[in-house]
């Protein structure tokens, strides 16, 4: 067992002090100087130095002070010596100091004692504890809450000793008197938990005798209580009607986290209805009445705990939770919704819509920053109840488009998105929808909501009268033909510079290129990536009337190619619902005038930059695709995009419906699982573990007694020569990776006929490897062995080494000899796991993050997918691009790849490759992160690994 | 020797030694409860799971507590750090270098939670404090418990950098101690802990405040006496002048004045005591490395004879629950209490006491052998101390016999009678035993020692086999005999083969104690068989005896009380007894 380590200083290393000078300084009379010569005392020792002088000094001229800070400092240097020896043995010393806590527990100042007693608690040696045990007694009698509370304390722990029932044979019953007899809250506290984790059954009966004035004790004895009761009726689950009466006295208590607690006790206790819900109920009223974000959040974490095991109670306090979004905090909002979304049922989505329709007015009136954010997720929200639910799309569609002209882009893209698959997947509403768009559509500012608009009504624009409405929104929003004359452009000619001012800064912070959500590495063009940003409503072209013109004068011709197409989508069925064909002749000649607008502005020097060429390529396309028609191109135009849109959604659909499957799944048990019948189990031989429930389990975790042991002979696998069999010395390891430290276990064995004194394990790292504890120095005897550990830190995701020597002497030499190690290199794969991430925040990552590793792929794996599985193979990561996407045999491949360390550090890896004619894969794999070591280590891993063919 | 012989006794009522005393009594108390309260968990408590639920978590018996309060700063430094449950170095640093990489920027929640642990924290300027926490912990404490650190920070670190909190770490580690009482809440207030950490206690002003007062009044009595003896060695022959309270002259109250300091004083053995901490040494570092299992030290026979005596088992409970107090009143025949155990009741009464110091060699010959002997009055009512005393005593060889000053020696050694010397004063009256006369006994030979010990340990085996008889001298009926056998560390009671009496274990001390209730004619001798793994014969000394009996060496006895006034002779008891005060074999 490792050694505790109660308290932690930040050592600056220039002001460290001389043993000797802390020697003088402890000798001499000047308290002060005492007290700073102390202070670094401890500094010293928990940087590892071991001051073994040191103690004689304190005890004759320390222990003696009458000063209370030395005291007080002297009981925290006792905490942190070694007591022991290295066989567990106490050191012989350590009898001096016990005259000295008697004389501090009998000492006239109350605090002197009490912190004596507290500072027994940390205490863990009965020889130590034993003459003290008696003084300790008496002071449970002291008037003062102060010593009596710490007396209580300090029983406890010498009890839980375990020699405690020899040393204090009859501390229950003590304390169970004090229990019952003292004023003091806190005492009082104090013995009962005493009680409850030694004598339980005093404790209960105590209880149970007070269950009627439990409702007036304190908040502390009220938690003990509360405690108690989860840990009886863990253990014997027959006891709870007796305490059930308890906690609902308890809930009406004022005393919040007492309410909080009573609530998740009834939780753990019983998963009858009424019980769940009076927890839920307090929970939500702790929602409401608590103005503390970290408790609000908290308790939304309970209630979505109390959702995924208590759901149909749950569905019942909808409306209750969804009271939390008056918080002002997205994180609330957005935990309150998560619930919420997954609680909606046919009864209750009426009105759980209602209420989000409310917020998302709200949200339309006031002007806060983050009401963008919170739109967003309202709108989002909305989406996927209409999506479960179709029959509320009616309501609440008409009420979302009002929001595809607002200036948060994010939300109308949301709404975009939204109507579009309504639209689709909602026949009966596409009238309307269409109407109310063509309506609206004037007032869309932004171009990535612009072009999914547009695609909308190409598609849905069906009857005669929506298409000529269609062309005719269209029209107007573009306004007159033609886009540019030669006279605009010397009045426009100071518009244009601004707006190459504008358009160069946008091109010079946009120049980094970005990963596709589909994985490509792209270079964006400028013009989109302004588009991307704002809506830019720029100078020039704010005296025109539509908003597809500005856009398009502002030099965004993507937006233009989707004019085009579009377009040419009405046309060509206006041509098939139009009985007169001067009208279809004409409505086409129209949309060939916009389009060729459109290229001669492309080409002009009005603008910047002059078209790129994907989208004139498109234009051009539909100009050639409306001049000479035919049927295949018909049916691709009018059919297969919807035909493709419809696959899609019900692809996504699909894969929702695996997730789902997938996690309902989990929870299954094996059909050859074990069962444990609790009340049939022997509980002599059971574990320490096995008894232990979860909750104790939880605080395990968390002060690291879990370390799970590997398996052995997974163990064996990894050991590490150090030194060769011909050194005098040989030495192996095996080195287990936990989470923020690396155990070495070092198996030393002297070869020689020698003994070798102070044989000394000198470590030395490299990397963000930090070593925690001094080497110490052993004596091995001839051909004996020893097992020396090693801890050592490591604070970030980093390939580290960790090199050192073996040094010892022998009796005649009198140098010392040195055995150089075998370096040890620690693999950055033990640190990071594959996770995920949506490909917005990976490619807001990749913009953010300051490191880029670019390796060049080399390898002799021919195929891209074999390629692509052997990297996330070799480097632990996780592939985000969906496989679907991955599908078929094109010679190209991009992947975006996410992994996160266990420091919360993210990896991101982008793999590009294309096969070459020579059939050899080329391509770049670049890694991004927001430390260099990762980006560092991975790339190297990458490099020593993506060779692959061999193994 | 501390003791006062003076009727001062009350003033130094707080006898170092004596408390020292009394300290190892009360140890052999809850000893012998550890054996029975031992005994009764095995028929009450279901026996086998308890040891196992003992391993565990000693802090952690709460299952909502704080693992840790800290300050880091932004950049994951950890400045100080206080942790409230058992965890290793490693963890706890790895724990608070994760957590400024987990802090997100413009959150409006300040925890973090991770697999295991959850952090709750505040941004102090440039720093953080933050609390380490279990996820099943209650976050409404743990806010409150924030709160108030974080109002305690800046009580106690003025600057709030990196420098600052460094300097006042220690400061800040005191106050997180108040502030979280082993990782529970505590509701307090930052005036509370300010007070706590400043240790301002009235009692302890008022205890030096006594002490002084104490120290300066003795003063006053000694400079008094002193003038006082002087005067009346002055004025020696008139003879007019002086009293029984100034029996104890000035050196002596200095002496215990000196031994008084050292008991009250609070903390400390320094202030060249010596006695405190020597004998403590000595009585520690004997104590037994093994734990002694109860069921090895619970033999039905070897309760001890003083327990056994007092104690019933349907007292049992009573007495335990009660055993705070019983601990430190348990009546043993002990030197310091035995004078004091009855109060009497008698008008007169008279203590005839007669301590033994002998030290024994192994082989027998006699170290050293010396009998004091005293004897003292106590008279209850002023009226009865106008008396005289007819003493009686056997002519024993070395015998010699000293009085107090203000008693009439003529008289003594022409009549035998103890007498003021101005007999119009009466003996002075109360509740304090009022020393009159002292005797010695000197050149002893062996034979009238009254009790020997031969011990005879011998390797057999890979055991040693100890041997242990005892030898009363016909003159004496002892009472309450104790032979204490060191042994070395024994992890089990040793394995008694043959004993005449009882005997008990003290695992705490590791002896052996031989306990006879009795030796009279019918058992003038008896042995002791016991059985230990080797050990070197000299572990086994010095054995330790303690008795008492009810004649004296001397026989000295008060035959007759002669009222001086015309009254009646004043009832009278008399007390004989003789002590083994230091009855060594080494």
């Amino acid at each position: 067992m490792e050694k505790s380590c109660s308290l932690l200083i930040h050592f600056d290393k220039r002001s460290q002090a001389m043993a000797n000078e802390i020697k003088e300084a402890l000798e001499g009379n000047d308290v002060e100087a005492k007290i700073d010569a102390l202070k670094k005392a401890i500094m010293l020792l928990l940087n590892g130095e071991s001051l073994p002088q040191l103690f004689i000094t304190i005890v004759r001229y320390v222990l003696p002070s009458e000063d209370h800070t030395v005291q007080k400092l002297l009981l925290l240097y006792l905490e942190i010596i070694d007591k022991t020896d290295a066989r567990g043995r106490v050191l012989p010393e350590m009898i001096l100091i016990c005259q000295n806590l008697r004389n501090n527990l009998q000492h006239p100042n109350e605090y002197i004692r009490g912190v004596t007693l507290r500072f027994l608690c940390r205490l863990t040696e009965p020889e130590i504890l034993e003459p003290l045990v008696p003084s300790v007694l008496t002071n449970l009698d002291h008037r003062h809450p102060f010593i009596r509370r710490h007396a209580l304390l300090a029983i406890a722990a010498i009890y839980r000793l375990p020699t405690g029932e020899q040393l204090l044979p009859d501390a229950p019953e003590l304390i169970e008197k004090t229990l019952s007899s003292d004023q003091d809250l806190s005492a009082r506290r104090n013995a009962f938990l005493m009680l409850a984790s030694c004598a339980q059954p005093r404790a209960v009966a105590y209880l149970l005798s007070q269950a009627d004035h439990v409702a007036n004790w304190g908040d502390l004895l009220q938690m003990a209580a509360l405690d108690l009761i989860r840990k009886v009726c863990r253990a014997n689950p027959g006891e709870k009607g007796k305490h059930i009466k308890v906690i609902i006295s308890l809930l009406s208590c004022p005393s919040e986290a007492v309410v909080y607690e009573c609530a998740s006790t009834l939780v753990s206790l019983s998963s009858a209805p009424t019980a769940i819900r009076a927890a839920a109920n307090t929970y939500c009223r702790l929602l409401q009445s608590q103005s503390d974000n970290n408790v609000k959040l908290i308790v939304l974490d309970r209630l979505n705990e109390l959702k995924t095991s208590h759901r149909e109670i749950m569905v019942e306090m909808i409306m209750d939770v969804l009271r939390a979004l008056s918080s002002p905090n997205l994180d609330i909002r957005r935990k309150t919704l998560d619930i919420t979304l997954e609680l909606i049922t046919s009864r209750n989505i009426d009105e759980v819509v209602l209420t989000l329709k409310k917020e998302v007015v709200k949200t339309q009136s006031t002007e806060l920053d983050k009401n963008g954010e919170y739109q967003q997720m309202l709108v989002q929200a909305i989406h996927s109840c209409a999506i479960k639910f179709p029959q509320v799309a009616s309501t609440v569609v008409h009420l979302l488009m009002d929001f595809l002209g607002d200036s948060n882009v994010a939300s109308a893209i949301d709404v975009v998105l939204f109507v579009r698959e309504i639209i689709e997947t909602n026949h009966k509403l596409r009238v309307s929808v269409i109407t109310r768009l063509l309506d609206t559509f004037y007032q869309i500012r932004a171009a990535r909501v612009c072009s999914c608009a547009l695609w909308i009504i190409g598609e849905y624009c069906l009857s005669l009268s929506e298409v000529e409405s269609g062309i005719a929104t269209i029209k107007q929003c573009l306004g007159d033909v033609p886009f540019y004359t030669a006279t605009e452009e010397g009045e426009t000619a100071d518009a244009s510079k601004k707006l190459q001012q504008v358009n160069s800064s946008v091109t010079v912070s946009s120049r980094r290129p970005v990963v596709l959500a589909d994985g490509t590495y792209a270079t964006q063009s400028a013009a989109l990536e302004t588009a991307l940003s704002a809506p830019t409503v720029l100078p020039g072209s704010l005296a025109s009337p539509g908003n597809l013109r500005a856009l398009i004068l502002s030099g965004d011709f993507f937006v233009g190619a989707v004019i085009a197409s579009t377009l040419t989508k009405l046309v060509l069925r206006l041509e098939e619902v139009q009985p007169s064909k001067a009208e279809a002749n004409k409505a086409c000649t129209d949309a060939v005038l916009i389009m060729t607008s459109m290229l001669q502005l492309g080409q002009s020097s009005f603008l910047p930059h002059p078209i790129d060429n994907d989208s004139y390529d498109r234009i051009v396309l539909c100009i050639r695709l409306l001049c000479n028609t035919g049927d295949d191109v018909r049916k691709i135009c009018s059919q297969s995009c919807r035909q493709s849109f419809a696959a899609m959604l019900a692809e996504k659909q699909f894969q929702e419906n695996e997730a789902i499957k997938a996690k309902a799944q989990i929870s299954y048990a094996q059909p050859d699982d074990l069962i444990d019948f609790y009340h049939l189990k022997s509980r002599k031989g059971m574990s320490q573990l096995e008894l232990e429930d979860e909750v104790q389990d939880d605080l395990k975790r968390a002060t690291g007694e879990f370390m799970k042991d590997g398996d052995d002979a997974n163990k064996l696998n990894r050991i590490l020569q150090l030194t060769g069999f011909s050194d005098p010395v040989y030495a192996e390891s095996f080195v287990t990776v936990h989470h923020y430290d690396i155990v070495l276990d070092v198996t030393v064995i002297n070869r020689t006929k020698e003994t070798l004194q102070n044989l000394c394990l000198e470590l030395a790292t490299m990397g963000d490897l930090k070593l925690v504890d001094r080497p110490q120095n052993y004596t091995l005897a001839p051909e004996s062995s020893k097992q020396i550990r090693a801890n050592i830190k490591v604070s970030s995701t980093e390939t580290g080494v960790i090199f050192g020597n073996i040094v010892y002497e022998t009796s005649n030499v009198h140098e010392r000899t040195v055995v150089v190690l075998n370096d040890i290199h620690i693999d950055i794969m033990a640190y990071i796991s594959p996770a995920t991430c949506s490909d917005v925040t990976f490619r807001n990552m990749w913009a953010e993050f300051e490191w880029e590793n670019k390796v060049a792929v080399n390898t002799i794996i021919q195929d891209e997918r074999e390629f692509l599985n052997h990297i996330i193979k070799s480097t632990n990561m996780k592939c985000l691009t969906p496989l679907s996407a991955l599908d078929g045999n094109c010679g190209f491949l991009a992947a975006n790849l996410y992994a996160k360390s266990v420091f919360g550090e993210d990896a991101l890896v982008n793999i590009s490759v294309e096969k070459q004619a020579d059939r050899k894969l080329n391509g770049y794999i670049r890694i991004r992160s927001k430390t260099q070591g990762i980006a560092l280590s991975l790339g190297d891993k990458i490099t020593l690994k993506q060779k692959g063919g061999s193994n | 020797m501390g003791r006062c012989l003076g009727g001062s006794d009350t003033l130094f009522g707080l006898d170092a030694r004596k408390r020292n005393f009394r300290f190892s009594i009360s140890f052999h108390g809850s000893c012998i409860c550890a054996l029975l309260t031992a005994y009764l968990f095995y028929k009450t408590e279901s026996a086998e799971s308890r040891p196992v639920t003992k391993i565990f978590l000693r802090c952690a018996w709460f299952t909502m507590v704080v693992l840790a309060a800290s300050i880091v700063t932004k950049s994951g430094k950890v400045l100080v750090s206080r942790q409230f449950v058992e965890m290793s170095r490693i963890r706890i640093e790895g724990l608070l270098a994760a957590f400024p990489k987990l802090v997100g920027t413009g959150k409006q929640h300040t925890f973090v939670e991770t697999e295991n642990v959850r952090y709750v924290y505040q941004p102090i300027e440039a720093l953080y404090l933050l609390l380490v926490t279990n996820k099943q912990s209650n976050i409404l404490e743990d806010l409150d418990t924030l709160r108030l650190l974080s109002k305690l920070v800046p009580e106690y670190s003025p600057s709030l950098d990196e420098e600052g909190v460094c300097k006042m770490a220690f400061e800040l580690i005191f106050a997180f101690d108040e502030a979280i009482s082993l990782g529970n809440k505590e509701n307090l207030t930052v005036a509370q802990v300010k007070q706590y950490c400043e240790m301002e206690s009235h009692e302890e002003r008022l205890h030096k405040l006594v002490m002084q007062n104490k120290i300066n009044e003795t003063k006053d009595i000694m400079k008094r006496k002193a003038s006082e003896i002087d005067k009346s060695k002055i004025e020696k022959n008139r003879g007019d002048k002086g009293g029984l309270m100034a029996l104890s002259g000035p050196r002596r109250i200095e002496s215990s004045f000196n031994d008084m300091s050292i008991s009250n004083s609070g903390s400390g053995f320094g202030s060249g005591s010596g006695i405190g901490l020597s004998s403590d040494v000595e009585s520690f570092s004997i104590k037994p490395k093994g734990r002694p299992s109860a069921s090895a030290t619970a033999p039905s026979k070897g309760l001890g004879m003083k327990l056994g005596k007092t104690q019933k088992t349907n007292q049992f409970l009573e007495s335990l629950k009660a055993e705070g107090e019983v601990i430190l009143e348990d009546v043993q025949p002990n030197v310091a209490q035995s004078k004091s155990s009855l109060p009497s009741t008698d008008p007169v009464t008279l203590t005839i006491e007669e301590r033994l110091n002998v030290v024994i060699r192994r082989d027998g010959a006699l170290n050293n052998f010396d009998i004091q002997g005293t004897l003292s009055l106590q008279i209850l009512n002023q009226e009865d101390g106008f008396v005289q005393l007819q003493i009686e005593n056997q002519d024993v060889p070395g015998l010699s016999f000293k009085t107090h000053p203000n008693i009439n020696k003529e008289l003594f050694n022409s009549k035998h009678i103890v007498g003021l010397k101005d007999p119009n004063r009466p003996f002075p009256a109360g509740q304090n035993d009022v020393g009159l006369m002292k005797w010695r006994i000197q050149g002893m030979d062996e034979a009238s020692l009254p009790l020997t010990v031969n011990c005879w340990p011998s390797v057999s085996g890979g055991e040693t086999y100890v041997n242990i008889e005892y030898e009363a001298s016909e003159s004496f009926d002892l009472q309450n005999v104790v032979i204490s056998i060191p042994l070395p560390a024994l992890r089990e009671p040793p394995s008694i083969r043959q004993i005449d009496g009882e005997w008990k274990y003290d695992s705490r001390n590791s002896t052996l104690d031989w306990s006879i209730l009795l030796i009279d004619h019918a058992n003038r001798s008896g042995s002791m068989e016991f059985v230990v793994p080797p050990a070197d014969s000299s572990v086994f000394f010095p054995i330790a005896v303690r008795f008492t009996a009810a004649s004296t060496y001397s026989d000295v006895k008060v035959a007759n009380v002669i009222p001086l006034r015309d009254n009646a002779p004043p009832k009278y008891t008399q007390r004989i007894q003789l002590i083994a005060d230091t009855y060594q074999v080494v």
